[in-house]
């Protein structure tokens, strides 16, 4: 059977949980103007700008600590359980944010 | 400058869709004679999206703000209210897929089926998700256009 290295099952699966994470975080700082949005229009001037900076932190901190997962080894998944991982947490995430913006705000 | 700025940041999109192209036939053809030209071009995918996001971005934080108030007082106020705002933040996800590329691309591609069609996903997910932002990025542009045609 096939397999991938540590590293990039980690940061697959890092992919998949910052890309529903980025979604969730857009209905949450939409829906709380006053407090979430406000908070992270304070910490680097625009909202946008901490959203990213946090995705992209996240991305790579989940990504290295999954990889050290399992002594070292990093996370066991097989390519295929990646693929619709990745797939499934993209799709949806694009959908969240596509469905928040059509109908929700 | 400001469309100095712009254009820049459509071009390293464009070279982004263009690269993640080159490198889905690429992999589909992965051979002992190509593996160096994917690693090659799924770091060009990543350096190039990297710098459409930060150009782009620093457009976005800096003069978007007039054309959006141009929008939103024109006739396509959608390009502003669903195209932009899930542009803007799509595109993160985007950025995370471009990234993920070089460390997938570190596989043995040649002997790993699997690793080759994880690839094809996310190449193909990087194409799509990147032409559609393109094509909402052309929207919000005929957005601009018609609120000052209007003015």
């Amino acid at each position: 059977m096939d397999t991938i290295n540590k590293y990039t099952a980690s940061f697959g699966a890092s992919l998949a949980i910052t890309s529903i994470l980025s979604a969730v975080l857009v209905v949450i700082k939409e829906s709380s103007e006053n407090t979430v949005l406000a908070l992270m229009k304070n910490l680097t001037g625009h909202h946008w700008a901490t959203h990213g900076l946090f995705i992209v932190l996240a991305f790579i901190l989940i990504g290295f600590g999954l990889a050290k997962t399992n002594n070292g080894q990093g996370l066991k998944m097989t390519p295929e359980r990646l693929i619709a991982v990745i797939v499934g947490a993209v799709v949806l995430s694009g959908l969240i944010i596509a469905g928040f913006y059509l109908f929700a705000d | 400058m400001t469309e100095v700025i712009l254009m820049a940041h459509v071009l390293f999109g464009m070279l982004c869709i263009i690269a993640a192209v080159w490198l889905f036939v690429d992999v589909l053809n992965a051979n002992e004679g190509n593996q160096g030209r994917i690693k090659t071009m799924s770091i060009a995918v990543a350096v190039f999206m990297w710098l459409a996001y930060l150009v782009g971005g620093y457009w976005y934080l800096v003069f978007y703000a007039a054309d959006k108030a141009v929008i939103l007082k024109g006739p396509w106020p959608f390009a502003h209210n669903f195209f932009m705002e899930m542009k803007e933040h799509v595109v993160i996800m985007l950025l995370l897929l471009a990234t993920f590329l070089p460390i997938a691309a570190s596989n043995n591609l040649v002997i790993n089926k699997s690793a080759r069609k994880l690839m094809l996903w996310v190449v193909g997910l990087v194409v799509l998700i990147g032409v559609a932002m393109d094509g909402s990025g052309a929207i919000i542009g005929i957005g601009a256009k018609v609120g000052l045609m209007k003015g």
